[in-house]
């Protein structure tokens, strides 16, 4: 059984391809996700990166720079989502002078999507307002 | 973390001496863990264990639908405070 996809957004003051370098460079990638990374950013190239003590692995499928990546994801020792077995696919559109994010992450098992659905939409709202106060923040920082 | 409470319960100084980040980033670790029904606490005397949730396993998709946000709002923060826009 495959559930819905689970997508997320966000949008960045930055260029598509600035934004692109993040989901293909070891030194860019451990900035936002995971603290050890390994990736060879061509079609059927791996993907690994260990999210607090969570190994994720998977290999990239599809490179469309700058707008577009599509990689398979999974993790070690997991028998409910093992390596390569989701599909991670990231949209990057200019909007508004800055890059809109998108991820959509499919082919996940199902489980209980009906009862997080409603958690899903408060993480987006929190997601929203958390955007906003980093952006002022970051914003007077400069 | 996961791994390493999948085979047996495992106290917060037994797991935060796997890692090289403080005992309380750990502990903020394992709350979130907790919270997303992915490991369950067990009193052990004065000690509490940590250990893995079978069944919160299943749920993946609610652990991903907590790390994708939370990655992509550093995500934000890594690139504009690299790159300052010139405006």
């Amino acid at each position: 059984m495959v559930a819905e996809p689970i997508s997320a957004s966000v949008v960045i003051d930055a260029e598509p391809a600035e934004v692109y370098e993040y989901f293909t460079s070891v030194e860019a990638m451990v900035l936002w996700m995971g603290q050890f990374a390994s990736l060879d950013p061509v079609p059927g190239g791996k993907f690994a990166v260990d999210v607090n003590g969570v190994a994720v692995r998977g290999r990239y499928l599809e490179l469309e720079p700058p707008n577009r990546l599509l990689f398979t994801w999974g993790f070690i020792g997991s028998d409910v989502l093992p390596p390569e077995t989701s599909t991670v696919e990231v949209l990057l559109r200019p909007q508004d002078g800055g890059t809109c994010v998108e991820i959509i992450h499919s082919d996940l098992p199902r489980a209980e999507a009906s009862k997080h659905a409603p958690g899903w939409r408060h993480f987006l709202e929190q997601l929203a307002k958390t955007v906003l106060v980093g952006h002022g923040q970051n914003a007077e920082g400069q | 973390m996961l791994m390493l409470v999948r085979d047996q319960p495992r106290s917060v100084n037994e797991i935060a001496a796997q890692f090289d980040i403080s005992q309380q980033a750990v502990s903020q670790h394992l709350h979130v863990l907790r919270d997303a029904g992915l490991v369950a606490v067990h009193p052990d005397g004065p000690r509490r264990l940590y250990a893995i949730r079978p069944e919160g396993l299943a749920s993946v998709e609610h652990f991903l639908s907590e790390l994708w946000p939370e990655s992509l709002r550093r995500l934000k923060i890594a690139v504009e405070s690299k790159k300052p826009r010139g405006r």
